[in-house]
């Protein structure tokens, strides 16, 4: 296990930028409780899972990611049994199951759901790095992925299955699919979305109306959420209103803006001094996990990485997207910044599986 | 190690990874260029709507002014009404706590603590307004803590001063719960002063905009609607006060942003009502139309008007219009069941028929005829008439008609019924005094070779609106009426026909189309009383700031606006100022006409006075109906101490009223009954008129009321002096 192991190829960048990230997170989060007695106990508890999470990233790093692929049948069925046993189980919030209660824990399964996809798949296009790049080798890893993707359809939690077809997608693509296959799949893709669109839960085909069709005078809903998350990113000019003084998150006029909606309430405190900042460490991250890629010894561990990388990008994105009224509302958390144990968790538990690639990427140095 | 040289590592295609790169490139791009607009570009508008959103002006409503009658005594105040509140967000946390609070609560209050809080038990509590019983306190709590949790709810309106007492030593036990306190107007003259005090009401949708821009705040702040309370509405408001504070997201309220400006409490005004002479009217009034209406068996008498007047000053003392309303019932809210019933109310109750109404005045109108005719040399104080029961007259509409038998008809005396000689030869002042219309048709139309050339209705025109009538006095009321002095170009117009010679005639009596509100009345007997000065009829007597120091206002009867300075067409209300209207002997007012053959023709720019000798034989006119024994007034005032001079009317009408209960019979019209007197006769200090719809006989129906007013005044003078106040004095 020790073999090939040098701390010196550890990437301390990496853990420096996510180290920033989530304290700027945790700082950001126990400005925006603002005085909500029930929110109260949320700093200290996303303090716990940054520190659990820094802790995670070293000893996953320090365990070779290939130990993963072998475990790869217990992990992949272990998961799922969780994400079946959510459906009668677990903790019905907002209509929709996502929640495991552990212990005073709730736990999000679909938050490593997504860490044991990229394992799996990681796997998978390791064994099949020399088959030819064709359907039937698409298909082959979309089973694996679907074993996972239906479980959490029927939650529902549609934001989660876009962000594994989109793991999933990404893999095939950086894998070498013919460019007439992109076509087609991008096609299907578009066909599915169309037929499953009138099967969508009245929510959530609600948000896409409400998006498309906007009523900036509303006083409540999702709309009233968005405008609210506008006038405090606006108001917050170039340099902000100041830690702790946003009139927009102090006085709760911005909802969810510990998790959802962190990034206007960042926004509206630092201005888009803070705003940048964030962008560029997430940008920073993601460059940091692609070089991983790049660099590690085998296609198992360059898919972690680079798939790390892309989790990170896309979630962050569509976050920052939907704060910004570009996208329509959804459920997926600002990476390392918004609260969230469980997301904090898994996104160190891959940032952990980046380290302990590019910690074992070449012996070319000795 | 081993493996190293075996397997490299995994490299990536080179463009597929560049594809990725430009990927993520191009998205944080966009997301940098939507913060920067959002950011730099908007920024500012942004900001605007952050300010927006946690800005709140709190409007702190100012006391309005109080009304009193010229005594001190209050006609109308704000007093405390209670209302019990709840303040959802400072309820105690437990739940089981809060049941007990409401339990506790709803055995004091009797309102229901209400059901379980469902969907459907809140969309049926939201379809009640505040202060409306029907949804437990539960619900009412459940709606305002999704609204705003830190505005209090109304939970019940308008408890008794013992509940509200008790809520509020409970309330340490009761977190969340409060009695807030609602000023209310209270009248305690109530229906007696209703048509003058007026009421208040919500603030009008139509004028929602213009109240806003004074600082009212609609659905609060309430507005005066009728009487005073609407006319002296901007004196009597105050200017609302304002806070701007910090509110969160749930409406609490955080902290002052700006200094706050309090509020300017509404200035106080002084009627010149009498209360006790008013109640002695409207007693009077009643008292006669009950004895009428159980002397018939029948509602003959349906709505009457007294008004007492000082003549020297203009202060109007009493002015009862009956029936009125009871204004203590809209002050709360204006119930539409009653609001239904007195709108609907044939006799329009709403009204102030002592100046919205237009009456034939009839023979009362006969002082404007003799002013006019003898000013014009028509007739002299050594003329004879000759006044039998009726004349015989042809209705002529051109100058040219012949008369024969088929436009020629009796015109009646009032007396032809009792004894159709008539009244004999009978010179000016006996005219006036036994009120001879026969004698008045000859003055205002002319009578064969006797009288060659009559007044005339342009002449009569000029003396009618110089002695008040044809044009609004300005009193500080709204709603006042006109009336009409008919004019040859008037009747074409309205009616598309010619004068007529017995146009003329009738309306030298006050008939036909003439037309004038109780209050012209008695302008125009003021007038005669004062010896030709007509004061400006007033209401109001002083306007006191809230340190009860006079302030100086001026009215202006145009627009019903009211300035603390003078401006043109307005007279002063404070301090108190007689204000002369004009004066006929002195102010050149009539316009001059050449008449001949019974047309007259107008001569421009001439204008002329009313000889002082002219007023004087009009005032021994009506002090002869009083001492002479065939004056009409004679039998009403044998025994009255103090001289007084007056004229009696019984003006025959048929309006829709009479119309449709088919009583407008030709010579038998139903008749208002009208009486005019003043006292003292030599030096005039209070004029009463008094007019009963469909009262019958002026002198024995309106007459004994005039009388009894009189009476009061003088007893309550009296009264006042042995206590050494000088209530009716300067």
């Amino acid at each position: 296990m020790t073999r090939g192991l040098s701390w010196r190829n550890f990437d301390f960048l990496l853990l420096g930028a996510v180290v920033l990230a989530s304290s700027l997170g945790t700082a950001m989060i126990r400005s925006a409780v603002a005085g909500n007695e029930i929110l109260q106990p949320l700093i200290i508890r996303q303090v716990y899972f940054a520190l659990l999470g820094g802790f995670v990233i070293f000893v996953v790093a320090s365990i070779d990611y290939r130990y993963w692929l072998a475990l790869y049948r217990p992990i992949y069925f272990g998961i799922m049994i969780f994400l079946v046993s959510l459906s009668s189980f677990g903790q019905s919030a907002f209509g929709a199951q996502r929640w495991f209660q552990v212990g005073v824990l709730f736990l999000q399964p679909t938050e490593f759901a997504k860490i044991v996809a990229i394992i799996v798949l990681a796997r998978y296009f390791d064994k099949t790095q020399y088959q030819p790049k064709n359907l039937r080798w698409a298909f082959g890893g979309f089973l694996w992925a679907f074993g996972l993707i239906i479980w959490i359809l029927l939650q529902p939690n549609l934001s989660n299955v876009i962000v594994l077809a989109i793991i999933f997608f990404a893999m095939l693509w950086i894998n070498g699919l013919e460019l007439k296959q992109v076509l087609y799949l991008g096609l299907a893709g578009i066909v599915l979305a169309g037929i499953a669109f009138p099967f969508l839960e009245p929510y959530q085909r609600q948000r896409v109306f409400t998006f498309l069709s906007q009523d900036s005078t509303a006083t409540y809903g999702a709309t009233y959420n968005v405008q609210q998350a506008l006038i405090a990113i606006g108001s917050g000019g170039l340099f902000g209103k100041g830690y702790g003084h946003g009139t927009q998150t102090q006085l709760r006029f911005l909802k969810v803006r510990h998790t959802d909606f962190i990034f206007s309430a960042v926004s509206e405190e630092f201005g888009m001094i803070g705003a940048i900042v964030i962008i560029l460490t997430l940008a920073f991250i993601v460059w940091r996990c692609i070089r991983a890629a790049q660099k590690a010894r085998d296609v198992s561990g360059s898919m972690m990485a680079f798939v790390v990388a892309i989790l990170i990008f896309f979630q962050g994105a569509v976050n920052i997207a939907m704060n910004l009224n570009i996208f329509p509302v959804s459920g997926l958390p600002l990476p390392f910044i918004s609260y969230g144990g469980s997301g904090l968790t898994a996104l160190m538990l891959g940032i952990g599986l980046v380290e302990s690639v590019v910690m074992r990427h070449s012996q070319t140095e000795f | 190690m081993s493996t190293g040289s075996i397997s490299r590592p995994a490299r990536f295609e080179v463009w597929r990874l560049a594809v990725i790169y430009i990927a993520v490139i191009l998205a944080f791009t966009g997301l940098l260029f939507k913060l920067i607009n959002l950011q730099v570009v908007e920024g500012s508008n942004w900001a605007t709507r952050a300010t927006d959103n946690f800005t709140n002006e709190v409007s702190i409503p100012a006391p309005r002014g109080i009304i009193y009658d010229r005594n001190g005594y209050i006609l109308a105040r704000n007093v405390a009404s209670y209302n019990v509140v709840i303040t959802p967000a400072s309820l105690p946390d437990d739940d089981s706590d809060i049941q007990r609070i409401y339990r506790e609560l709803s055995a004091f209050i009797d309102v229901p603590v209400g059901g379980p809080v469902t969907d459907a038990s809140l969309e049926e509590a939201k379809l009640f307004a505040a202060c409306v019983p029907g949804p437990g306190i539960s619900q009412f709590v459940a709606l305002q803590d999704t609204l705003a949790p830190y505005s209090s709810v109304k939970i019940k309106c308008n408890v008794s001063e013992d509940i509200a007492r008790i809520v509020k030593e409970k309330t340490v036990d009761w977190p969340g719960v409060s009695v807030e306190i609602e000023p209310i107007r209270d009248f305690p003259t109530g229906s007696l002063t209703s048509n003058v005090v007026g009421f208040l009401g919500p603030i009008p949708a139509l004028f929602e905009q213009k109240f806003k821009d004074k600082g009212f705040v609609p659905n609060r702040d309430k507005v005066g609607y009728a009487g005073v309370e609407s006319s002296l509405q901007d004196i009597l408001a105050g200017r609302n006060g304002l806070r701007v504070v910090q509110i969160d997201v749930a409406g609490q309220e955080l902290r002052n942003l700006e200094p706050p400006i309090s509020s300017v409490p509404g200035h106080n005004v002084t009627l010149t009502i009498d209360t006790r002479l008013q109640a002695a009217a409207e007693a009077s009034l009643l008292q006669e139309i009950n004895y009428w209406n159980t002397y018939f068996g029948t509602n003959r008498i349906s709505s009457g008007v007294v008004i007492a007047m000082n003549p020297k000053t203009g202060e109007i003392l009493a002015m009862v219009s009956y029936p009125s309303y009871e204004n203590n019932r809209f002050a709360r809210l204006i119930p539409s069941y009653y609001y239904e019933q007195l709108s609907q109310d044939p006799r329009h109750p709403l009204l102030n028929n002592a100046i919205s109404a237009e009456f034939p005045p009839g023979s009362v109108f006969k002082l404007s005829t003799a002013t006019g005719a003898f000013n014009e040399k028509v007739i002299d104080l050594n003329t004879i008439i000759q006044a039998p029961g009726q004349l015989l007259l042809c209705e002529k509409f051109n100058p040219n008609d012949l008369c024969n038998d088929s436009n020629t008809r009796p015109f009646v005396d009032w007396i032809f019924e009792k004894n159709p000689a008539g009244f004999g030869q009978i010179d000016f002042q006996h005219c006036i005094a036994y009120s001879s219309n026969v004698c008045f048709y000859k003055l205002g139309g002319g009578f064969q070779d006797e009288i060659k050339q009559g007044l005339g209705i342009e002449r009569l025109g000029q003396y009618a609106s110089a002695l008040g009538y044809n044009k609004r006095s300005g009193i500080q009321l709204e709603g006042e009426a006109a009336g009409l002095i008919p004019s040859p170009q008037w009747k074409r117009i309205n009616t598309g026909e010619n004068w007529s010679t017995g146009d003329t005639y009738i309306a030298s009596v006050g008939q036909g189309y003439v037309l004038a509100t109780p209050l012209q009345v008695l302008m125009s007997g003021a007038t005669i009383a004062n010896n030709g000065k007509l004061m400006q009829p007033t209401i109001v007597r002083e306007v006191t700031d809230g340190e009860g120091n006079v302030v100086n206002m001026w009215f202006n009867p145009q627009d019903f606006t009211v300035s603390t300075e003078q401006t043109e067409g307005s007279y002063q209300i404070s301090p108190f100022t007689p204000n002369m209207k004009w004066d006929i002997t002195t102010t050149p007012m009539i316009q001059s006409y050449s008449c001949d053959g019974g047309y007259c023709s107008l001569n421009e720019n001439e204008l002329k006075i009313v000889a002082p000798e002219t007023v004087a034989a009009v005032r021994g006119g009506t002090r002869l109906a009083v001492t002479d024994p065939r004056g009409t007034l004679q039998k009403l005032f044998k025994g009255f101490p103090i001289a007084v001079g007056g004229k009696t009317g019984t003006a025959e009408y048929c309006d829709d009223v009479a119309f449709k209960a088919q009583r407008c019979n030709f010579g038998s019209w139903p008749t208002h009954a009208w009486t005019l007197a003043y006292a003292p006769y030599e030096d005039p200090e209070i004029i009463v008129v008094a007019f009963a719809y469909n009262g019958g006989e002026g002198a024995s129906v309106a007459g004994p009321i005039v009388e009894r007013v009189l009476k009061a005044y003088f007893e309550l003078k009296a009264l006042d002096i042995e206590q050494g106040k000088t209530t009716f004095g300067q």
